[in-house]
């Protein structure tokens, strides 16, 4: 688990890296939406994907039957 | 019928429905604290999702986040999914908060911080900061819904009676149920908002544009310093704005306690799951709205009127203009009674019960924190008020957002340090939100922006150091840190939390 809780949080940390520099220091000369408007959208879609994948596995505990958190 | 009328007709309906709503609410509603801050941890997925959603998402997105890309234009778009992507810490942290909600009965995040670092002072400084930077983000809805009614009715609904009916609708829907009557309108409310916003954007895309491929010829021609990287943000700006924001479903406690909130993990799911999508959605619309409004009304005085001179404009058609600005009004207001419910559970839980050891029964506990809530209400319109008057760009709703947020961010270190890290200290967490809170407020109030930093981030800075280096140097809550973290680490995989 905590294998995969680092891929995650390194995964998150690339997303990121791009998030602050792809538009200010690689699409700063296209000014059109096929530049930092697609990027923004297509990141932001892997972003959620990559959450969805992320919480999708969530399941009711079914060992601690009658606790408040079950 | 005129705007006025038409305007305070549907204002009138809206606010039965609402009344009608609470009232229901009402009628569920059991006793105590965790039933009227907490809604007894027995909220479903859909009703959570769309509370956090409008909670989230307020006068700031339809009226400041449209403003902003009118003024600055892409960065806008980045500066806000930054926000959003930043939810992959509710995805980490979420669960954590719900276990340990559950297991010692957690009302809030201040509660939260001073038992696991055994130490009283901890929450009363995590509420006090609480309250010290929500109040401009609070009162920023109320300049919002001000500029919006101003606008659309054209002036027959003044800024400060726009501002007075949100205040007093919020302090209403705050007693009359509590979180249930919050959420129960949220949800309501917040369905309003994206199928009204949407149906606006077609209808200004298809009647001032002629359809959207036209719409995206005339921005790429006509706007292309605005598409170009991340339009006119500078780096430290973007940088200085987007990091707080990247934290805000961390740092904001009126978001973090409706992290206790959900029934079951089925709908901490649906939550989280619910609410990405609402924000997509919703942060594209409000962006893209700001884009129309720089192409049909591209010389207007204040950025943050782009969205009322949208409704205003003759395309737009009277009914639906009244519509979305009672939609936007709503969701604001749904802000504010969050803000208002969550500080004055602070107030009377952290502050005066747990803060101050008065030994005071629930009831009275339950009472005081329902005397704060006119109370706070006051200070946020006292607050909007004053700064409705001001311009530029520190008086632009997003910007004062996000310098709210500059100061929430202070306690980010100590809540992330107490879900990790046992080696933190109550003096770690004391003085890194104390000084970076200082910091960050001494930066914002002097305008100082040392190496064009903005003062959230110096804060950030300051506060790791100061949480790491002191937490080294003091003693640590050893027992309480084993059983906090040894209990998360025995509980997550059975739920297959990360």
């Amino acid at each position: 688990m905590k294998k995969q809780l680092w891929a995650w949080i390194t995964w998150f940390l690339f997303l990121f890296v791009l998030d602050f520099t792809v538009p200010f220091f690689v699409l700063d000369d296209i000014p059109r939406l096929r530049g930092s408007f697609l990027f923004w959208i297509v990141w932001m879609i892997i972003a959620v994907i990559s959450m969805f994948i992320m919480f999708m596995g969530w399941k009711n505990n079914s060992v601690r039957k009658g606790g408040a958190a079950s | 019928m005129s705007e006025a009328a038409s305007a305070w007709l549907i204002i009138s309906i809206y606010v039965l429905i609402g009344i009608s709503i609470a009232a229901m609410a009402r009628k569920r509603m059991g006793a105590g604290m965790n039933e009227f801050f907490l809604a007894n941890r027995q909220l479903g997925g859909i009703v959570s999702a769309l509370t956090y959603a409008a909670t989230t998402y307020s006068a700031f997105m339809m009226v400041g986040l449209a403003g902003l890309t009118y003024k600055l234009g892409m960065g806008a778009l980045g500066f806000e999914f930054t926000y959003l992507c930043g939810l992959v810490l509710v995805v980490f942290f979420g669960p954590r908060f719900w276990l340990v909600g559950h297991k010692y009965d957690y009302l809030t995040h201040a509660q939260l911080l001073a038992d696991r670092y055994q130490n009283r002072a901890v929450g009363i400084v995590a509420t006090l900061l609480c309250l010290v930077f929500l109040i401009p983000y609070a009162a920023i809805q109320l300049m919002g819904i001000g500029y919006l009614l101003a606008v659309v009715s054209k002036g027959a609904i003044s800024l400060v009676t726009a501002m007075v009916i949100a205040t007093v609708l919020a302090i209403i829907w705050s007693y009359m149920a509590g979180l249930r009557s919050v959420a129960w309108t949220d949800a309501l409310q917040m369905v309003i908002m994206m199928v009204t916003s949407v149906l606006t954007l077609f209808f200004v895309v298809y009647k001032g544009f002629g359809g959207f491929n036209s719409f995206f010829d005339r921005m790429n021609q006509d706007i292309p310093n605005l598409l170009a990287g991340s339009g006119l943000f500078k780096f430290n700006v973007f940088f200085g704005l987007a990091v707080p924001w990247m934290f805000f479903s961390l740092s904001n406690p009126q978001v973090t306690q409706r992290l206790f909130v959900p029934k079951s993990v089925s709908a901490f799911k649906q939550m989280i799951g619910g609410f990405l999508i609402f924000g997509f959605i919703y942060t594209v619309v409000s962006v893209l709205w700001g884009f129309s409004a720089r192409l049909l009304i591209p010389d207007l005085a204040s950025a943050d009127l782009a969205t009322p001179s949208l409704l205003a404009l003759a395309l737009i058609p009277k009914l639906i203009a009244v519509i979305v600005m009672v939609g936007i009004l709503s969701a604001a207001i749904s802000t504010i009674d969050s803000i208002l419910l969550t500080l004055s559970s602070m107030c009377s839980r952290d502050l005066i019960k747990n803060g101050f050891r008065t030994g005071i029964s629930e009831e009275t506990e339950l009472h005081i924190g329902k005397c704060v809530i006119p109370v706070l209400a006051v200070i946020f319109f006292v607050f909007a008020y004053w700064a409705a008057g001001k311009t530029g760009l520190a008086f632009m709703i997003a910007p004062l957002s996000s310098a709210a947020s500059a100061g929430l961010l202070m306690a980010v270190p100590a809540i992330i340090g107490a879900f990790f890290w046992r080696r933190a200290t109550a003096a770690g967490a004391l003085t890194s939100m104390i000084g970076g809170a200082v910091l960050v407020l001494y930066l914002q109030l002097s305008g100082a922006k040392p190496l064009g930093m903005w003062p959230g981030i110096w804060g950030f800075i300051a506060c790791l150091i100061l949480y790491i280096g002191i937490s080294l140097i003091t003693r640590a809550p050893v027992q309480k840190a084993e059983e906090f973290i040894g209990y998360l680490e025995k509980d997550l995989p059975l739920y297959r939390f990360l």
